[in-house]
């Protein structure tokens, strides 16, 4: 079986790379299932955005099993969205992604704690249990830990950590003292549950000085030499933040149209809204090109940790403003 | 008659069992809940009622017992909590014309049914071909089949998502991927029924297609195929509640188009649990048409080919 | 690039030519050696398309990667495997089994319960109750203990349903021999119907072998520790290192093959008296 499956795929990644680039077709490969955190791609998507740039943009949702970045690896996609720890450390696995557009100036990343749990600073951490998201997520949060010198293994000086399914419910049950939260999201899926504001302490690691850019637009490098696929990559990106804008304006019809692209129908439209709303906070001060100095920091954060550093070494060629100097001017 | 009876009383126990469970289960949640509403709760205090089993703090409160069958969010929702919600998925959505619209479940079900008899089909195409080539080569048998038992170790979830990359790399559509990961599952248990019904003709038998001098393709198509008929339909109806499991599990992976994996997996992300257990009743009833399905094929088969019921 | 390719091909085809001959013979060394010349086979197919065709590694790694990360990262798996198997998978096998032997014994007494048990626990054992691990690892949090209910769940329908066909298997001449003898009903049950019954119950117990080990991975997925063979696939996964993956998956093999051929064993220890375990 084995042996046939090998010969078949090896022949294909042959031929894929001929055929990836053959037409205006887009693919898009998101980092999670469909919700308003995407709220600008599906808006350029359903006003027609991408369609007058000519192109025929296809939106794939993602999930806890979908690594962006192996998906376009493997050619499923032509671009992906990543945050930048997941991509910088598969960049040092050899996988050469680079940030061609960042629509997300701040980060929405947060640690949320039950006030009853004895948690006031971060000070506070040692001896609790903490939920993290894990899959390409964790980074942020254990270079915070290794900033803060705790080790995550468990133990007196250390703190307990969780993986985290897709809810808040450890938090909710009592398993976790603190779980990963977005403002947008998770958040408010704690407050959904009957905790209450006040019941809670939040860290942003925007607050902490451990913020990481989430959500760029990235793709693979070799394939920007190519000056058709640049070009198409040039009117994605204009398109795209022609949606984000759009979406920042009108928050309320940009969760409806993201609602109207979910198509396994489980979201609500009263927690869409809401992320839009938030979600609008976080886009707004990017014009979608990637601002250097908050590279650096990202950088310098995932270099500096301790005994157990994210990536071991600076990036070089991570990011480019080729496409956003064409798209944006 | 006396079975159905026998039924009944084991389901009805069930759904007993279940709604005695949701008390404990989710008393915590309701005792926020008549808290934040100003009622009186024992103990007052939300940090001393966490720290409280789930069994002493219902005895407690036996006032909140009422309240613990209607919760919007329960930790286990009660049998008609989850019969409404399927009812509405359901009928509800082909009575407002939109039995296909995307928060039916119909649509889901269907796209998972889809996917479950490619996966079946292609499951069985394979294990019916390894299983003779098994049966008329010993080398194939000696070598492929340890294998074969050690592939079903491998947990499908975990490469699960490796087959959808890798195949859509080959730019293969997302229900192909759906379906070689319910084929993975579904195969198996073709290939063992199917040899031993392959080899389920007595020496006797074989002897006479001798005399005969038959060829072994004759010896295939006249006796080895028919006598192994039963076996056939036996593994086929595990081989496709498997299939309908591995269709689930490829959606967990493969979520973009919705299906009930895909459901239930954004309901476990939203917390949404009567929405998690009215997909998982689909996906029950589901695998019930399908084994009953095959069951009906099997009678009226076997009885044409004659065997004895 | 091409040689290696071609190169293993061939070898595919010598050994393959190799088994048909091999396979021939009835010596007690072949049934060892033929699959483990397939597997090998196998693997160095594997090695020469992946090294012949430069397939990228965050697809499919090497076989010889693979051995690597395996052979560098034992601690690592080692305390995956304690963590998922020893004490998620197996704990939840024993509690399972057990729980679906006595239920078949209790319902023993009562033919009508049988009756009524017999088509739903064949239900409940066709239904992809996989989707019921984010619901109890909610339950029973995210240590081992989630993961052995899942376990439980998974395997006590298929154990059930095996006891109790088993516990009908023995004969009616038989059971009545046992009436002429005077035996109580529990001399009956420990002297004839359930060691008539041991095939199926071993049936059952094999059967959730595979079952144990891959409900205990899958409900990882939804949330764990940070230890665990399903928590290290899915977040290795995330972070491209596809060796790792591939050699927790390789300990999974490993582990699935040699609990189902301990319990294989077991069946034939015990139950060497019945036709299937003859000849």
């Amino acid at each position: 079986m084995k042996t046939i499956y090998g010969a078949v795929l090896a022949g294909a990644m042959a031929m894929g790379a001929s055929v990836a680039q053959a037409a205006d077709d887009v693919t898009l490969q998101l980092k999670w299932v469909t919700q308003a955190q995407f709220g600008g791609y599906y808006v350029a998507l359903d006003k027609g955005f991408y369609e007058e740039e000519g192109l025929n943009v296809t939106i794939k949702p993602g999930g806890p099993d979908v690594a962006p970045a192996q998906v376009i690896a493997g050619g499923g996609a032509d671009v992906v969205l990543d945050w930048m720890p997941s991509a910088l450390a598969s960049r040092e696995k050899g996988l050469d992604l680079v940030n061609i557009a960042q629509p997300f100036k701040s980060s929405g990343m947060m640690l949320t704690c039950r006030k009853d749990s004895g948690i006031a600073t971060p000070a506070d951490f040692k001896g609790k249990t903490l939920g993290v998201w894990f899959g390409g997520n964790e980074y942020p949060f254990l270079s915070w830990m290794n900033k803060l010198g705790y080790s995550t293994d468990g133990g007196e000086d250390g703190v307990t950590v969780l993986k985290q399914g897709f809810n808040v419910d450890p938090i909710l049950n009592g398993q976790a003292d603190c779980v990963s939260t977005m403002t947008y999201n998770e958040y408010w899926q704690i407050i959904d549950a009957g905790l209450t504001p006040d019941e809670l302490v939040v860290f942003k690691y925007e607050d902490q000085g451990v913020a990481t850019l989430e959500d760029g637009i990235y793709v693979i490098g070799s394939n920007l030499e190519d000056p058709a696929f640049a070009d198409k990559m040039v009117r994605f990106v204009r398109a795209s933040m022609k949606g984000w804008k759009w979406a920042e304006e009108n928050p309320d019809d940009a969760a409806m149209i993201v609602l109207d692209n979910d198509a396994t129908g489980a979201q609500t439209e009263k927690h869409q809204t809401r992320m839009m709303r938030e979600i609008a906070k976080l886009t707004a001060g990017s014009n979608g090109a990637l601002d250097v100095a908050d590279y650096e920091r990202t950088v310098q954060s995932l270099l500096s940790g301790g005994s157990d550093p994210v990536i071991t070494k600076a990036p070089e060629g991570a990011w480019s403003h080729a496409i956003t100097d064409k798209a944006l001017n | 008659m006396k079975s159905v009876l026998a039924i009944l009383t084991v389901v009805v126990a069930l759904v007993g069992f279940w709604y005695a469970a949701c008390v404990p289960m989710n008393i915590h949640e309701a005792a926020m809940q008549a808290q934040r509403a100003g009622e009186e709760v024992t103990p007052a205090e939300a940090p001393e009622r966490r720290h409280m089993g789930r069994i002493s703090l219902a005895l407690k409160n036996t006032g909140l017992w009422s309240t613990v069958f209607s919760q919007e969010r329960p930790q286990l929702p009660a049998p008609h909590q989850v019969a409404q919600e399927f009812w509405k998925t359901t009928w509800g959505m082909i009575e407002r014309g939109r039995a296909f619209s995307k928060r039916s479940l119909i649509l889901h079900g269907w796209i998972t049914l889809s996917a479950t008899l490619l996966g079946f089909a292609f499951g069985t195409a394979l294990g019916i071909v390894l299983a003779v080539s098994i049966v008329h080569s010993r080398a194939m048998d000696m070598s492929v089949m340890p294998w074969i038992i050690a592939s079903q170790t491998v947990p499908i979830l975990a490469i699960a998502p490796m087959i959808v990359v890798v195949l859509a790399a080959l730019s293969v559509d997302d229900i192909v991927a759906k379906g070689v990961i319910s084929m993975y599952l579904s195969f198996f248990p073709v290939v063992v029924g199917m040899v031993k019904g392959l080899r389920s003709p007595d020496a006797m038998q074989m002897d006479q297609m001798k005399t005969w001098n038959a060829t072994r393709t004759e010896t295939l198509w006249k006796l080895r195929l028919p006598s192994s008929t039963p076996y056939l339909f036996a593994s086929l109806k595990v081989g496709v509640a498997a299939s309908l499991i591995g269709a689930v599990v490829a959606e967990l992976s493969l979520s973009s188009n919705g299906g009930l994996g895909a459901r239930l997996l954004a309901g476990s992300y939203y917390g949404q649990t009567v929405q998690i257990w009215s997909a998982l009743f689909a996906a029950a009833a589901l695998a019930a048409v399908l084994v009953w399905a095959i069951g009906v094929a099997q009678k009226v088969t076997l009885k044409r080919m004659g065997f004895a019921q | 690039m091409m040689a290696w390719v071609f190169g293993s091909l061939l070898f595919w085809a010598a050994a393959w030519a190799l088994n048909v001959r091999l396979s021939r013979l009835s010596a007690p060394w072949v049934r060892f050696f033929v699959p483990a010349l397939f597997g090998m086979t196998v693997i160095i197919v594997w090695e020469g398309m992946v090294r012949g065709f430069g397939v990228n590694p965050v697809l499919l790694p090497a076989p010889s990667a693979i051995a690597a990360t395996f052979v560098g990262e034992i601690p690592t798996l080692w305390g995956d495997l304690v963590q998922t198997f020893f004490k998620g998978a197996l704990s939840g096998y024993v509690i399972g089994c057990t729980a679906g032997v006595l239920t078949a014994i209790a319902v023993d007494r009562s033919p009508f319960l049988q009756r009524g048990l017999l088509p739903v626990g064949n239900f409940v054992a066709a239904l992809p109750i996989v989707g019921m691990a984010p619901i109890l690892v909610m339950w029973f949090g995210f240590g081992w203990q989630s993961k052995a209910a899942v376990v439980v769940v998974m395997v006590f329908f298929p154990m059930l349903v095996n006891a109790v066909e088993g516990l009908r298997a023995s004969e009616t001449m038989q059971r009545d021999l046992m009436h002429t003898y005077a035996a109580t009903p529990g001399q009956g049950l420990r002297k004839l119907r359930l060691p008539a019954a041991m095939p199926f119950i071993f049936n059952g117990l094999k059967i959730c072998t595979t079952l144990a080990l891959i409900g205990a991975i899958v409900a990882e997925f939804f949330g764990s520790p940070i230890k665990g063979m399903g928590f290290r696939i899915s977040t290795e996964v995330g972070r491209l290192a596809l060796d790792m993956v591939w050699a927790e998956i390789v300990v999974a093999a490993i582990v699935g093959s040699a609990f189902y051929g301990a319990v294989a064993l077991a069946e034939r220890v015990i139950t060497f008296w019945h036709p299937s375990q003859r000849g």
